[in-house]
């Protein structure tokens, strides 16, 4: 922790620098709200069109993106 | 104790008003069995957490010779100032003169010890005057206990008087022009009519004629801590859950520095809330903070007589009453009672 003044940090809620398939995941959730809609069924739909994935490959589904929101988001 | 009340009216005014709770620094900045020196208020402050997480507030100065006892060491459950080992515990008593058993000054409490609290990942700690040790009531801002709303906390240190930073967020029009350019508020017209509305525990100044498309308003809350509510719209990319809002809270570090306390919140539960926390943490934070650097570019490059030498118009009622409003207290603080 710093103690020098002044604490200016751009990222104070991360833990760790997003990974590549992160900042995908992210960009295109913005993209997919943007065009899509903000119901959990547009998500999973939007995502699973653009072919961003879950990182084991599978297409996205309501559950397995609520989990991984969950993971990531917490 | 305690601040002194001998301080002019200009020094309070200067430094922040006294008998009541401010923002110190972000909890995070003193971990379990450390010690950390922070300055508020003009002075020097130790913040002492126990292992057990257990925080105390301590002045940063030994009652034996004023050696700052943040260069001493911690002891678990006390502080051991450095220059000739006296022991104070964390309410300020004196428990050991080690070069001198017995001596007069154990078991009396010699050190000003403040009450603090901790709220959304923050060090909250109040700051009596003589005539005032005992802590103001505190009402805490309901987005921050609010179990449908989730807030995130962002901390950034400018060089400014913190009157100034207050005076910012007290005046919602800076954010058509300043941030203008921003991802947030880019939207809505330059021109506006404002006026207050008083509340049980502040004012709102408002827009008269646009509400939710930039930042349109704002609430002075006094609830025993000083704070700002705001929403400020989203884009459709940041997803369900509307406008965000910002819960905002100034540290008085001296004259010319000051603490920004912003919980960036929303309100969302679930799958909204964790995406909006993942959208956040990858992408928006960083925009916020360009949006934040705005306002201390140019807060920091304000000349310091900035507010002897204006030409104020409409828009700016709502910084006069608040200027009206901390002077009047300042000078009733510097008064004999």
């Amino acid at each position: 922790m710093t103690t020098t003044w002044p604490y200016l940090d751009v990222h104070q809620s991360r833990t760790h620098e997003p990974t590549p398939y992160e900042y995908k995941l992210a960009a295109t959730l913005e993209e997919v709200f943007t065009k899509e809609g903000h119901e959990l069924a547009d998500v999973v739909r939007g995502l699973n069109a653009r072919q961003v994935h879950a990182p084991d490959g599978a297409p996205w589904t309501e559950e397995s993106f609520r989990a991984e929101m969950n993971r990531l988001g917490a | 104790m305690t601040l002194p009340v001998h301080d002019t009216a200009d020094h309070i005014y200067a430094t922040g008003l006294r008998n009541q709770w401010h923002p110190v620094v972000p909890s995070s900045f003193v971990t379990p069995g450390a010690m950390r020196k922070v300055t508020a208020l003009g002075e020097q402050w130790l913040l002492f957490r126990r292992s057990d997480g257990t925080l105390s507030m301590l002045a940063d100065r030994c009652p034996h010779r004023g050696a700052p006892l943040s260069l001493g060491k911690h002891l678990g459950d006390r502080v051991a100032c450095w220059y000739h080992g006296v022991e104070v515990e964390t309410d300020g008593t004196v428990s050991s003169v080690p070069g001198l058993p017995g001596c007069n000054l154990e078991g009396k409490k010699l050190v000003t010890s403040l009450p603090v609290r901790e709220v959304g990942g923050a060090v909250l700690a109040y700051f009596g005057d003589e005539r005032h040790p005992e802590p103001a009531e505190l009402t805490l801002p309901e987005p921050l206990t609010d179990p449908e709303v989730d807030a995130i906390l962002c901390y950034a240190e400018w060089n400014g008087p913190w009157r100034f930073a207050v005076e910012n967020l007290l005046d919602p029009m800076h954010g058509a022009f300043l941030h203008h350019e921003s991802h947030t508020m880019y939207n809505g017209d330059t021109t506006a009519k404002f006026r207050i509305r008083e509340t049980d525990r502040g004012y709102f100044f408002e827009k008269t004629d646009q509400r939710g498309v930039n930042f349109d308003w704002v609430e002075l809350c006094r609830t025993g801590v000083d704070w700002v509510d705001l929403t400020i719209p989203y884009p459709p990319s940041a997803g369900p859950g509307g406008p965000f809002g910002i819960v905002g809270m100034v540290c008085p570090v001296d004259e010319d520095r000051t603490g920004v306390f912003f919980w960036r919140y929303r309100r969302v539960r679930g799958w909204q809330r964790d995406t909006w926390r993942f959208l956040y943490k990858t992408l928006i934070e960083e925009r916020h903070w360009q949006v934040l650097e705005q306002d201390r570019v140019m807060l920091e490059a304000m000349p310091a007589d900035a507010d002897q030498r204006e030409n104020l118009y409409q828009h700016d009622l709502g910084v006069v009453r608040l200027r009206r409003m901390y002077r009047a207290e300042a000078v009733a603080q510097a008064s004999p009672a």
